[in-house]
């Protein structure tokens, strides 16, 4: 499954945790938002591209 | 086919709207799942409905915290279950913010 | 066929990729419908508040978290209508809808 991991804010431990779980087995991508200003039109390719998008805090 | 969702909170001031609206997807023939991932206050009576409803429909509020299961009955959780939890779940709403 | 875009708000501190996002969607041809809940429904009172309404298809805001808030549920924001000031239904009718999910 292919599934998009947004950052809002810098991962926590817990988060760092979830998503290292959460991972194992998928074809993931990451974006980190709260890093300068985002593409927001690659950031909906991206969401369209994936099976599942979680937004982590 | 009943989507299953998961709520995820980590920081105290979402958790108690987070539950309430976990359990808004729960009437609306989802199962809804809470996770309290940071210690909260004993819940008053509406909030320990509001959790036994989430329960009565299917779903579970789960912690990582001991004082959470011990003060307010929810379900025992490690992080490690909780993320092999969400792997199964429709959506996963990582609720409010730090 | 373009792809529709359900985007939930918990966090007031979001406007700017809530605004970003639902721009970029829309520019995609993409239907957008976007809830606000809890903390999230302060964001009824960003300046930018009215044009999101403008540019989404489908645009509420949970009536009773906007109390919790310190509003009056008569205070309608400006870009709502008062069937707009609504309940979690609108969160579940975003994932049954809606083909993508996005919380912010």
């Amino acid at each position: 499954m292919k599934i998009l991991h947004i950052y809002r804010n810098e991962p926590n431990a817990d988060c760092k945790k979830l998503v290292e779980v959460v991972a194992e087995g998928n074809d993931n991508d990451h974006v980190k938002l709260f890093e300068g200003t985002p593409d927001y039109n690659k950031v909906v390719d991206m969401i369209f591209a994936a099976d599942k998008t979680i937004s982590w805090w | 086919m009943s989507k299953k969702v998961c709520f995820i909170y980590q920081n105290e001031d979402y958790v108690l709207d987070g539950m309430r609206s976990a359990l808004g997807l729960a009437v609306e023939n989802m199962y809804a799942f809470a996770a309290v991932a940071t210690e909260i206050a004993e819940l008053d009576e509406h909030n320990k409905e509001n959790l036994e409803w989430i329960r009565d429909m299917e779903g579970e509020v789960f912690s990582n915290v001991q004082a959470n299961c011990d003060k307010n009955d929810m379900t025992p959780i490690t992080l490690e279950e909780l993320g092999k939890h969400i792997r199964e779940m429709d959506i996963v709403v990582p609720y409010g913010t730090y | 066929m373009s792809k529709n875009l359900g985007i939930f708000v918990t966090n007031p501190d979001s406007m700017h990729h809530v605004m970003g996002i639902t721009k970029a969607a829309k520019d995609k041809g993409s239907k957008v419908k976007v809830f606000f809940t809890w903390k999230g429904t302060l964001l009824s009172k960003d300046p930018q508040f009215p044009a999101l309404c403008e540019l989404a298809d489908d645009v509420s805001i949970c009536a009773d978290s906007y109390k919790k808030m310190g509003y009056e549920v008569s205070d309608i924001p400006v870009g709502l209508t008062n069937d707009k000031m609504a309940t979690q239904a609108q969160h579940g009718a975003i994932i049954e809808d809606y083909d993508y999910y996005l919380t912010l």
